[in-house]
């Protein structure tokens, strides 16, 4: 039997990507409530506020994390 | 008398089909005669052992800047481009008002990395309109040039500075219908938008700040000269790029236009990116729709250095505690030998050796120039350090402005790739010639398509290689009289070696206004390069001609 569903989005995977601008930038894979899973692509900028939200020494620190720490990551780098 | 005779060559004529020897003759422009054929010539170019092809067609490219000192936009002609596509991502050079051009250049600074001295001392900045822009690059074209107009500019020259804050009035909307109707009869190929790019502060670029009844608009005036619609989707994110691709179908559908998109690339990370994308662009082709996705051939690499963190560090924890302090503190903890130490023992017992060992030093900073292109572990090994030493202590010798490269870190899977390239609807593309100067080189696509996908994998045979990046782009584009070999068309021709054909490594060089840094590669293979009839590239030699013309 399947684990139940969390709540609400959690990080279930970090990588690193090349983006289109030649920087490294981290590819996160988000599972929904309703078990599906989606990347995200985030900058360096954000993904360094998300670990340092999520309290992450290191990639595999940010599983299982909220997705809401993203967020945060995301408005801070926009009001920065 | 033939003003080039082109003689013994493979004639591969941007068709497809299987290529034939035969002569190729030249004259007032245009190809003459292709066969066997005797009969002088002004100029004869012995082709035996070579490949005669029309000349390639770039349709992504931002040389708008660069044309206005450099007619052949080097070094793109000397890789067989006769053609490019600039103003993409919503960004050219006209129609710019005199006092919004300040403005407008922090875009270009954005997206380009010009440097601000190309806006300042390389040219005359004398017209506000399209036909004045054409009029200011066109005598001294060696290349040809197939210009779009950006929608930023239009919006920002109809909305001024309320163009980065709302959307468009309906008064608005029809001035902006105007304004491109006016472009397109000045020579514009089309249109180019961007969901994605910001300017010089940060801020999304006006064509962000229209809504679907803008775009709807605007499409609308395209539809009145069949031109095409180019936009930078957020491609970033699959779904979102799947609903531009919906969004683009119904504009092409509605007003009967050819509609592409870029960047398109794969990723490990992102496996599924490209499959789902191409599915819905064969969806919406199905309807009838024209939706073209542009891919690069290259692939991507990795660039950074000490100045700023890195997302290359963020598997090794006490290397981002370190990067992420500011500079001062940086520089003094990377400094502290006991500190140092123990960055090196974090990256494990090999010293870095598998993690660093293959970055290349590039040049083009505060590095030695002689540091320039060798291998991290190359020469940590001559210095008697570890690989990881070696960052830390070349880095700090030069203030941490030493620029390296991880290669081939995305769109980096030959097989994926090449599958892809040579699948129908998939444009070759996108190379962003003339942009990104500081960060990588956007030269050389055409000659890695032959080295990797027709001689090393195979995945495209050298004549679909050819008519992807000829007649194919030509017909997507609706160029007239381009990409194919036959008599009667404009004689933009590429003579080249399909054993050697290849892009060099990158390299830094200061050509740019002010000696400006940019990154290059340069042809490998490209025996002579043809614009308009006239020779303006032999022998690895740029010529005096100034062939090139604005074309559509």
């Amino acid at each position: 039997m399947n684990a139940k569903a969390p709540a609400e989005a959690v990080i279930v995977g970090a990588v690193i990507g090349a983006g289109h601008d030649g920087a490294a930038e981290l590819v996160l894979t988000l599972r929904y409530e309703n078990g599906a899973t989606a990347p995200v692509v985030v900058d360096a900028e954000t993904g360094f506020s998300l670990m340092r939200n999520c309290g992450a020494e290191s990639l595999a620190d940010l599983a299982g994390q909220s997705w809401r720490n993203l967020l945060e990551g995301l408005e801070e780098c926009s009001t920065s | 008398m033939f003003d080039v005779l082109i003689k013994n060559g493979l004639v591969v004529d941007g068709s497809g089909q299987p290529g034939f020897s035969a002569d190729v003759a030249v004259k007032d422009g245009r190809i003459a005669d292709i066969g066997r054929i005797e009969g002088p010539a002004r100029r004869l170019i012995e082709a035996e052992g070579r490949v005669v092809a029309p000349g390639f067609i770039d349709p992504h490219t931002h040389f708008d800047v660069q044309l206005l000192w450099d007619g052949a936009a080097r070094p793109a002609l000397s890789h067989g481009i006769t053609s490019i596509v600039p103003g993409n991502c919503s960004l050219s050079l006209a129609p710019i008002r005199a006092a919004d051009r300040p403005a407008v250049v922090g875009m270009f600074q954005q997206i380009e990395e010009m440097p601000p001295e190309a806006f300042t001392t390389a040219f005359d900045w004398t017209w506000e309109d399209f036909a004045g822009y054409r009029a200011a690059i066109e005598p001294n074209l060696a290349i040809n040039v197939a210009p779009l107009v950006g929608h930023s500019v239009i919006r920002q020259w109809v909305m001024g500075e309320a163009a980065q804050v709302r959307a468009a009035r309906a008064d608005e909307i029809a001035a902006m219908q105007a304004l491109l109707r006016e472009c397109l009869k000045a020579g514009a190929i089309g249109l180019s938008t961007s969901f994605v790019d910001v300017d010089a502060r940060g801020r999304p670029v006006p064509s962000r700040f229209a809504q679907f009844a803008e775009l709807d608009a605007l499409a609308k005036v395209l539809g009145e000269f069949g031109r095409m619609l180019q936009i930078v989707p957020e491609f970033y994110d699959t779904d979102i790029t799947i609903a531009r691709i919906d969004q683009l179908a119904e504009l092409s559908l509605r007003h009967d236009i050819p509609t592409t998109f870029s960047p398109v690339f794969d990723s490990t990370a992102t496996p599924d990116n490209v499959p789902r994308t191409l599915a819905r662009v064969e969806e919406q082709f199905a309807r009838g729709a024209r939706v073209w996705p542009q891919m690069q051939t290259r692939p991507i690499d990795i660039s950074f250095s000490l100045l700023r963190p890195s997302l290359f560090f963020a598997r090794l924890p006490s290397w981002i505690r370190v990067l992420r302090k500011p500079l001062d503190e940086r520089i003094a903890a990377l400094s502290d030998p006991e500190t140092a130490d123990r960055l090196v023992a974090d990256v494990g017992p090999d010293g870095g050796e598998r993690l660093m060992g293959e970055l290349v030093i590039r040049g083009g900073d505060a590095a030695p120039a002689e540091l320039a292109g060798r291998t991290l572990g190359a020469v940590a090994a001559e210095r008697g350090e570890s690989p990881a030493r070696a960052l830390i202590t070349v880095s700090l010798e030069h203030g941490l402005d030493v620029a390296l490269l991880a290669a081939s870190r995305g769109h980096d899977d030959t097989g994926r790739i090449g599958a892809m390239l040579a699948h129908p609807p998939v444009h070759i593309g996108a190379s962003d010639g003339g942009a990104h100067l500081a960060s990588f080189a956007t030269y050389g696509d055409t000659g890695y398509l032959f080295s990797e996908f027709v001689r090393k994998t195979g995945a495209l045979s050298l004549e679909e290689a050819v008519r992807k990046i000829t007649a194919d782009t030509a017909e997507i584009w609706g160029l007239k009289d381009r990409g194919r070999l036959a008599p009667g068309l404009a004689a933009d021709i590429v003579v080249f070696d399909p054993e050697t054909i290849a892009r060099g490594e990158e390299r830094p060089v200061f050509d740019m206004p002010g000696e400006g840094m940019r990154y290059v590669r340069d042809a490998i293979g490209v025996d002579a390069v043809l614009v308009n009839g006239e020779v303006a590239y032999a022998e690895g030699a740029y010529t005096e001609s100034k062939s090139g013309a604005v074309i559509g």
